[in-house]
């Protein structure tokens, strides 16, 4: 797939309370710039992180989702992160058969220390998706089927 | 709610530049009055200022808007603030929502003109989802402020009578017919070869008789067999095995013991010794007060003996043969595990001869073979009756063993230094040997009976590899032999430092609460170093070695950690406050699947056969939505995260 010229993903960020949300407050303490195409919707946990939020997600606008999730083990709420796993595992294949990269939806872990790593994964998940392109296209048949799909 | 009817403040926060230097308030005003409800926009120079907060409490009382949005830091700093100011501005403080405009847009965007870009879409979403929250309330919850402490060693008995102090009633429920736990049955303790009878007497003598002993209900030979509830409100169900000796008549004379006809072998000295059927656990021991063993007395083989019960001075009541197994049921509001640990059964570990060889034992019968109070009054016998004139001793049998238990023990290394110094004290021309893999011996006091180890001239350090490497056989003329590659040498008794485990009945205990553990079966932590002493359930908390290998200085501080939860959460005349943010079944929607329950991490959710429903307890629920999300029929709403909130804020920030 080719880049869009001067195209500027729009990317949903799903990040826990705990660690994730921290680590993003911490990047913002180190004032070191990243790119502004993430839009954070904090929840308690990732593993309340309901896969229709992330079809939702697709179907409003978003080029691309990314849930961060406390490191294995470091979990809130014990295994939530867990269960974000297995859910996003399954919501990748399913989303492979809507046509739609798995690029689009990333799984990672940031700590409430990694203030620097967070800056870098939202760079790495912005590049990725700034090459894939948009994610509906007028008149794509991705549009169609993610519409149909997630009614 | 429709368009338009909801009046909606938006409260932006300058924080001097730090906002207003990338995010341009005007260009916001501007963008508000194209959002839903077009909220009202107030900026304030420092909303967290004790300036901002009465400000924005006064606008609030003024304005009187159904729903605010704070633009400002990052909730995890003032969420908590913010909320109060609106209940004092007599508004329910879950009607509002803030945006972290600071650490996650004007911090972290180059560009002002991208950053006010940004904060507009995501102040949007805040709008969006704001109007779709609820007013909720936080729950208000009796307590009763007493505690079940399982088991009296020292974790436990520290804990029991530091919640009496603190003016508690507590019930220390503990299994065996005596308190002290472990230690009590050793002579000395490392690091400093201190008496341990003399150390914890004191301990148990304020336990049983001091002035807080009438808050503490002990129950000998018991043993919890149900609990129902939830913190601050358990009903704990236990069963007592009869003793037939009262414990508040007897004097612990023994003339009852003198006469008993029935022998049998003594489980507390390891069975190295002979007891009769009513006896004491062994010399010296709290409560001082015999127990009568059902199956050895005379009178459970069909006999009509009552020579115990004549014999006693203290009169009829005092031994009570017909007394039988009672279950008691008991409230608390709390309840600490301190069931302590055990070893690992060394004759696992093939070739070292135990439970196979004489004169080989493990480190706990070793104890009571040193200690006075055991079968041969601390002389250090052969089971021939021979003075061994050679002693090995080793280290980490089963522990640092992948086969085995992967973990260091932790203890073993003191401990067989302290066997040095004892064995050395009592037989000067013994040679002791020890074969150790690793040494262990942390702190500021442990090092004291290595270095007596080391300088002992009788004494030699041996480190193998492998278990494996070591074998310990009998000779044709009696003696045992420690080969380790290659190498053999004779001893006449050999010590094994077996693993330290958790104590029997840790798993079915675990199952009881519903409190889960680790790989290795010790009770696990809620969190291993932030939150040690509870479990992974409120108001169920650990304490000594159940959680972990533990020295005896280890396990009283967390009896009092554990001490320090229940004082904390549980006080007399106070509820206890539930968070709101919890998740809640609606039962018309719910078809009984049960998946929620099984994803649960806390335990929170049963079911309600007759109902056919799942049921969440707000007390034990943490909030986190897992089950909310694993609900198939979407029958779960998680308060403050609800689906419809959230995809508001979606749809909001994405428009």
């Amino acid at each position: 797939m080719t880049a869009v010229k001067n195209f500027e993903p729009k990317i949903i960020g799903f990040l826990c309370n705990w660690c994730s949300y921290a680590g993003a407050d911490k990047a913002g303490g180190m004032q070191e710039s990243y790119p502004p195409n993430v839009q954070v919707i904090r929840v308690m946990c990732s593993g309340r992180v309901d896969p229709q939020f992330v079809l939702s997600a697709y179907e409003k606008g978003a080029d691309g989702v990314i849930i961060l999730a406390c490191h294995p083990g470091d979990c809130h709420y014990k295994e939530g992160n867990c269960r974000a796993l297995q859910r996003h595992t399954m919501l990748t294949m399913v989303l492979e058969q809507l046509g739609i990269e798995k690029e689009r939806c990333r799984l990672d872990y940031v700590s409430a220390g990694e203030g620097e790593k967070f800056g870098r994964v939202i760079n790495e998940m912005v590049e990725s998706v700034r090459l894939l392109g948009p994610l509906i296209k007028n008149g794509s048949s991705t549009t169609e089927s993610l519409r149909t799909q997630s009614k | 709610m429709g368009g338009g009817t909801v009046k909606i403040g938006l409260y932006f926060c300058n924080c001097g530049s730090n906002i207003s230097d990338k995010i341009s308030s005007n260009a916001l005003i501007a963008a508000a009055a194209t959002f839903p409800d077009r909220p009202y926009v107030q900026i304030v120079d420092f909303i967290c200022s004790e300036d901002g907060k009465r400000q924005f409490e006064e606008s609030v009382k003024s304005e009187q808007p159904d729903r605010v949005v704070v633009a400002a830091c990052s909730p995890r700093d003032h969420e908590a603030t913010f909320r109060r100011c609106l209940t004092n501005a007599g508004m329910n403080p879950y009607l509002m929502q803030m945006v972290n405009i600071r650490e996650q847009i004007a911090w972290v965007t180059e560009d002002p003109a991208v950053a006010t870009e940004k904060a507009i879409a995501a102040i949007r979403g805040a709008v969006c989802r704001v109007r779709l929250q609820q007013p909720l309330e936080k729950k208000l919850l009796e307590i009763c402020p007493d505690a079940l402490v399982i088991g009296a060693g020292p974790a436990g008995m520290k804990a029991a009578l530091s919640l009496a102090e603190a003016g508690r009633s507590v019930v220390l429920v503990e299994r065996t017919p005596f308190i002290g736990g472990l230690p009590v049955r050793y002579d000395e303790l490392f690091p400093a070869l201190e008496c341990a009878p003399c150390m914890l007497e004191p301990l148990m003598g304020e336990l049983l008789h001091g002035d807080y002993a009438e808050k503490i209900e002990l129950m000998t030979m018991s043993e919890l067999i149900g609990v129902t509830g939830f913190y601050g409100n358990f009903n704990a169900k236990i069963r007592q095995k009869p003793r037939h000796v009262s414990l508040h008549q007897c004097i612990g004379c023994g003339e009852c013991v003198a006469v008993c006809p029935a022998t049998t072998m003594n489980e507390f000295n390891s069975n190295a010794s002979e007891r009769k059927a009513i006896d004491f656990a062994f010399a010296g021991v709290l409560p001082n007060a015999p127990f009568l063993m059902e199956g050895v007395c005379l009178r459970s083989k069909g006999e009509e003996c009552r020579a115990c019960k004549d014999a006693c001075p203290m009169g009829e009541e005092v031994v009570a043969l017909e007394e039988e197994e009672a279950i008691v049921e008991r409230k608390i509001g709390a309840i600490i595990v301190a069931t302590g640990a055990g070893l690992y059964d060394a004759s696992h570990l093939v070739g070292l001869g135990m439970g196979t060889l004489p004169d080989v034992y493990d480190a706990l019968q070793f104890e009571r073979l040193l200690s006075s109070t055991g079968p041969t009054g601390g002389e250090i016998l052969t089971a021939d009756g021979n003075v061994p004139t050679s002693v090995a001793i080793i280290h980490c049998v089963g522990s640092l063993d992948e086969e085995h238990k992967p973990y260091c023990s932790g203890i073993c290394c003191q401990y067989a230094f302290k066997f040095n110094h004892m064995i050395s004290a009592k037989l000067p021309d013994a040679c002791i040997t020890h074969y150790h893999r690793e040494l262990v011996m942390p702190g500021k006091e442990a090092r004291t009976l290595f270095n007596h180890a080391v300088r002992n001239t009788k004494s030699s350090l041996k480190r193998y590899d492998g278990i494996k490497d070591l074998a310990v056989t009998r000779t044709a003329n009696g003696r045992l032999e420690v080969s380790s590659t290659g190498e053999v040498f004779c001893a006449d008794m050999v010590v094994l430092c077996p693993a330290v485990i958790p104590a029997e009945g840790a798993d079915t205990l675990a199952t009881l609460l519903d409190v889960s553990r680790d790989s290795f079966g010790f009770f696990r932590e809620l969190h291993g170093r932030m939150d040690a002493a509870q479990s992974t359930i409120k108001g169920v908390y650990l304490a000594g070695s159940c959680q972990e290998p533990m020295d005896i200085r280890s396990a009283m501080l967390e009896g009092m950690a554990s001490v320090g939860y229940t004082l904390a959460g549980l006080q007399p005349g106070r509820t206890i406050e539930i968070e709101p943010i919890t998740a809640e079944v609606d039962e018309t929607r719910c078809s009984g699947c049960r998946l929620c329950g099984s994803v649960c991490p806390y335990r929170a959710i049963s079911f309600n056969v007759e109902h056919n429903a799942s049921n969440v307890n707000s007390v034990l629920c943490h909030g986190c939505g897992t089950c909310v999300t694993a609900c198939p029929a979407g029958a779960i709403v998680g308060h403050h995260f609800t689906n419809e909130q959230i995809m508001a804020e979606i749809e909001g920030v994405l428009s």
